[in-house]
């Protein structure tokens, strides 16, 4: 029974695609409810596989069709979920359901709702597809679906010309990327007659041959693109965009780990080649210019959705960064933060969603002083935007602590220069990521309130319950990060080293041990950053403060005022004398000392991002190429 | 239950809230002590940051129409209670309340803390000078950060620690066997670098440029009165204390006496003759940098320091 | 005991902002020099702040001319409790040699009730010391005035 559960979640999705479209484009509750039910049914099929597969270590396989491998080789379609499918379906599962519920309110003010249902629905049973499949041709269809719906949805709001032309770059470049991607699967297929993952696995193991390198190269720059690493990521800050908000949350949530895993999976399972110290050095690099060029490109925007693509960009890159270590805790840290960014980065362009729906504007220097208006919007953003920098206690500093230990250790082992460099750009990212947030904080949800923006409200709670569901993800993963790897890391984790078991379960029992593969355990990390008794402590010095200002209030009654009057200068901002006035420091106003000194660097930087999309096309070509050559000098 | 009271006295007195408290206050007096007799002066006794605390604490908390109350008032809590955290995983010689938990990201991400509280609550004041306080504030920040991280990186290398990289145990333990990091010649620089971060991180005189209150009338605390000012007022006397104990531990460490007292005598003096040496010193005889200066200065020179350093660590001298 | 020190410890940290209304510059000079080493004002816990939140004394030198006279009175409401205010020289006391003029709003009691009035044109720093000290001495009793 539960071994039809991932085929049928995938096909629920598809099929309510349709529906939607012959019954929903009219009427709006029609609609609503069916994607809503297909999300929601699709997803609790997807849960209810936890248990087995999470827990007691099952790996479930499923062939289309029943069309099982004959005589050793297989044949059919197949779907395989282990560990690491299981872990990236979940937060594919938990991203489309939470940008569904939200959809219904935020959308509800745009026309053809048919269309945008049926696109989102597509979307999302491409990438559900696409984790849960064992087979390179059918991921390869699942990229296909992807790509074009992501396209469609990006120009969704097709009145702005922007979007036209986000989505004409989108077409290129994603494009780019399927053909490398379709071109490595047709060498593959060339070179093992066969297009299962698990097979390919064991045929290849030990056995790399300049076919299957080649091969390799182009499947990593295919995937590259998927996931918007520098230099694939250009049509990214544009789709980010222009994309309604919940397509963008569905973006960075789940296309982009859609990337992410079809990297994992295939350097690490199909290909075993993590053990390649080349491999690994190339991946850190792609992924450490990533995060720096993503966050200083970051730090220039004034566009609220176009600085939160950016930092997508970036955390991406420390996800490729610390799975390219290729260790047990950086591949742990990698897929910790890939979740971590599925959870903060949703939110944060959910909160970016609430302020564009409640001002109509995402333009940081037009707005302000949003957090008296909107109070659940701005904490929500607040914590999304403390996880992203990696304060404590959020997730984003339990994974980004797995992400610098990892490299760092790997530094002093290997005794190699780039590895430690490598862990300074990180750290270093991590502060500017902050900047761009505290800027994002200062100019959008703090600061003045300019006058046209007086009568703004709160969002309605279906559009703030997803903020607040995942808000409340982000500090949980934070304090039970000890429970997030030993249930959901770990086992990918071990998945994806162990691929005995992913191949023995789908082409039968031996298979792994004749090829020659073996089993290499890994054990949970170990935190030694803090254990859970200062959890208590900081619980308890909390109480003690607050104690301590009640006593200050008794003792020494100073009192706290608030404002009773409007006009009383006692409570006005503090104008040197003068009257108050509106005056906001916008987000173009901030860091000046930054952007002079840094003047050179981001005009080289901008030059290239202008915005033609041969140059674009041309800089994805080039890293293609040169991700191939890099693999054909060092591969040996 | 033994345990949880144990740790209860660890947060809250020695080396928690208390002790910090304390000492950061001892070291503030000291600071303007020391800066009024190279001036010539004979200024304020060395209880005077105390007095300060507590007649804020006595005066009237405004909240402006424009602010946001919550951040307002939380703002300094969150700033105190992770300084008082920090003192935690800083190795006192021999001595962390919680030993397994010394690390140095930790410790790293918790001083941003302060600085981001100071930053929210400013900015959550709604005034356009904490606007430019807090851009100011945050370009100190990624100024200072590079060469911090830099001499972090040295000083693990240098150690060299087992399993994780970054534990400050391992610092420790290595110094105790082979003498403090700061008579390895190839550290040098590395501490000169770590001094120079010290009184930007604590926001002293040449590189107060975010709270210059000559010009954008003290930046993000432009709105803050009575309790809250109070309570950033002792957050920078705290931070003061904990950076100059992160020095002496990365660089001074291994003295170990034995007794937890005598100990702990040490270190808040090796701390108060840091403080004297790179706050007290650079404060009396400079005047503030303008931003651009100061981001350019930490990231070529300081920096460069620091990046010597690691690379002569590198080469295993 | 915890409130003596309070109090205590307001006569002992008087923070001081200082406004020119219109001053002619000399008591400001005068000011500063209180804070030079030869006379050391931070000796007894003066120092000088930038916004009036942070102020206990707000010292107000000058005629009060008519454009500056709104922004001194806005100024002084946003100065939290308790506080002294200590006009500096001749000129807020009595308008001094611009007195009658169109343009001056002298005195400075009329829009405000003033601590302590330090004479002179301009004051010597000793007087200007003993001034401030006495209104840090007025703030200890305002500020016991306010737990009763």
């Amino acid at each position: 029974m539960i071994q039809h559960f991932p085929v049928a979640a995938v096909m629920l999705l598809f099929l309510a695609a349709f529906l939607v479209e012959i019954f929903g484009s009219k009427n709006a509750v029609v609609r609503n409810v069916i994607a809503l039910e297909a999300a929601t049914i699709s997803a609790v099929l997807i849960f209810a596989l936890v248990k087995p597969i999470l827990i007691d270590g099952q790996v479930i396989s499923y062939w289309m069709g029943n069309w099982a491998p004959v005589s050793g080789y297989a044949i059919g379609i197949g779907y395989e979920i282990d560990a690491l499918n299981l872990f990236f379906a979940l937060l594919v599962c938990a991203t489309f359901w939470l940008s569904c519920v939200y959809s219904i309110a935020y959308m509800k003010n745009d026309r053809h709702l048919g269309h945008y249902y049926t696109l989102f629905l597509m979307l999302s049973g491409s990438v559900l597809g696409l984790v849960l499949t064992g087979d390179v041709f059918n991921m390869f269809v699942m990229i296909e679906i992807m790509t074009f719906a992501s396209v469609a949805l990006t120009a969704f709001r097709n009145d702005s010309d922007f979007a036209l032309e986000a989505g004409f770059k989108y077409l290129v470049i994603g494009s780019i990327g399927s053909s490398m991607t379709l071109a490595g699967v047709a060498l593959l297929y060339g070179q093992c007659h066969t297009l299962n993952m698990a097979q390919i696995s064991a045929i290849l193991a030990g056995r790399m041959t300049p076919t299957s390198i080649m091969a390799l190269g182009l499947i990593i720059a295919g995937f590259g693109v998927k996931s918007y690493i520098v230099p694939f990521h250009t049509p990214a800050a544009d789709a980010y965009t222009t994309a309604p908000t919940s397509i963008s949350m569905v973006f960075s949530g789940m296309v982009n780990k859609a990337g992410v895993y079809g990297m994992i999976r295939m350097v690490y399972v199909v290909f075993r080649a993590m053990d390649k110290s080349s491999v690994q050095m190339l991946l850190v690099l792609f992924g450490a210019a990533t995060m720096f060029i993503g966050v200083t490109m970051a730090l220039t925007q004034h566009d609220f959705k176009r600085l939160l693509a950016f930092h997508s960009i970036s955390q991406i890159g420390y996800v490729i960064t610390a799975i390219g270590l290729g260790s047990a805790l950086g591949l742990t840290g990698g897929l910790f933060h890939a979740m971590n960014h599925t959870l903060f980065k949703g939110l944060l362009f959910l909160t970016a969603g609430a302020v564009l729906y409640a001002t109509g504007t995402t333009n940081l220097d037009k707005v302000g002083g949003l957090s008296k208006k909107m109070p659940v919007t701005a904490a929500c953003f607040l914590v999304g935007a403390f996880s992203i920098s990696g304060l404590p206690p959020f997730n984003g500093f339990a994974s980004k602590w797995m992400v610098y230990q990892a490299l760092y250790t790997r530094a002093m082992e290997s005794g190699n220069f780039v590895y430690a460099l490598v862990t300074v750009v990180a750290l270093i990212v991590s502060v500017m990521t902050l900047a761009s947030f505290i800027k994002v904080t200062q100019s959008a949800f703090f600061g003045q309130c300019p006058a046209e923006l007086k009568d703004t409200k709160e969002v309605p709670f279906s559009m703030q319950l997803p903020m607040i569901i995942m808000a409340v993800l982000c500090v949980a993963a934070g304090i039970f990060y000890k429970a997030v790897d030993k249930f959901l890391l770990n086992p990918a984790v071990n998945a994806s080293f162990n691929v005995t078991k992913y191949v023995d379960s789908m082409i039968g029992e031996g298979t792994a041990a004749a090829a020659g593969l073996e089993n290499i355990l890994v054990n949970p990390v170990e935190f030694s950053f803090w254990n859970p008794l200062v959890w208590l402590v900081l619980f308890v010095i909390v109480f003690a403060a607050i104690a301590l200002v009640i006593l200050y209030g008794n003792f020494a009654r100073g009192k706290v005022l608030e404002p009773d009057t409007a006009n009383d200068a006692k409570y006005a901002t503090f104008f040197s004398g003068e009257q108050e006035e509106f005056s906001q420091v916008a987000g173009s106003d901030l860091f000046w000392g930054f952007k002079k000194d840094w003047k050179g660097y981001y005009k080289v930087l901008v030059g290239l991002h202008n915005g033609n999309v041969n140059d674009y096309s041309t800089m994805a070509i080039i890293a293609a190429a040169v991700i191939v050559l890099c693999m054909f000098i060092f591969m040996r | 239950m033994f345990n949880i009271l144990w740790s209860l006295f660890y947060v809250l007195i020695f080396p928690g809230a208390l002790f910090t408290v304390a000492v950061g206050l001892l070291l503030a007096g000291i600071d303007r002590k020391v800066v009024a007799r190279m001036q010539h002066r004979i200024g304020p006794p060395i209880r005077q940051p105390l007095y300060d605390f507590l007649k804020l604490i006595g005066k009237e908390t405004i909240i402006p129409k424009a602010a946001n109350k919550l951040a307002f008032l939380g703002a300094p809590f969150v700033g105190f209670v992770s300084l008082a955290l920090i003192m935690l995983f800083i190795p006192i010689f021999g001595f962390t309340a919680f030993s397994t938990s010394a690390d140095m990201i930790v410790i790293l991400y918790l001083i941003t803390i302060p600085g981001v509280a100071l930053i929210v609550g400013g900015s959550s004041s709604g005034s356009p000078y904490a606007g430019i306080g807090i851009s100011r504030e945050m370009v100190t920040m990624m100024a200072y950060e590079l060469p911090f991280v830099l001499v972090l990186l040295t000083v693990a290398k240098k150690a060299g620690g087992v399993s994780l990289a970054f534990s400050m145990d391992a610092i420790a333990n290595w110094q105790a066997a082979n003498g403090s990091m700061l008579f390895q010649w190839a550290m040098i620089p590395a501490a000169i670098a770590m001094l120079l971060v010290i009184p930007a991180e604590v926001g002293t005189q040449p590189f107060d440029v975010a709270e210059a209150e000559t010009e954008i009338c003290e930046g993000p605390l432009v709105e803050y009165s009575g309790a809250p000012l109070g309570l950033f007022k002792l957050n920078s006397a705290m931070k003061m204390f904990v950076m100059s104990a992160l020095f002496v531990s990365l660089f001074l460490g291994g003295i170990r006496t034995g007794f937890i007292l005598i100990d702990a005598i040490i270190f808040v003096v090796l701390c108060i003759i840091v403080t004297v040496l790179c706050m007290s010193t650079i404060h009396a005889i400079s005047a503030r940098l303008k931003i651009e200066h100061l981001f350019k200065f930490y990231w070529t020179f300081v920096a460069g320091l620091a990046m010597a350093s690691l690379i002569l660590v590198w080469c295993g001298l | 005991m915890l409130k003596e020190l309070l109090n205590k410890s307001s006569m002992k940290s008087p923070w001081i902002y200082h406004i020119n209304s219109g001053s002619c510059n000399g008591c400001d000079i005068e000011l500063v020099a209180v804070l030079t080493p030869r006379y050391d004002a931070e000796r007894f816990g003066f120092k000088l702040t930038g916004t009036p939140r942070h102020a206990d004394i707000v010292v107000v030198s000058g005629p009060i001319t008519s454009q500056s006279k709104e922004r001194l009175v806005r100024t002084l409401a946003q100065v939290p409790e308790p506080k002294c205010v200590v006009s500096l020289g001749s000129c807020p006391k009595s308008g001094n040699v611009f007195k009658g003029s169109y343009s001056v709003e002298a005195p400075l009691d009329n829009y405000v009730h003033v601590d302590v009035s330090v004479a002179g044109c301009t004051p010597k720093p000793e007087a200007i010391m003993e001034g401030l000290y006495k209104a840090a001495q007025i703030l200890q009793e305002k500020r016991e005035a306010m737990n009763k």
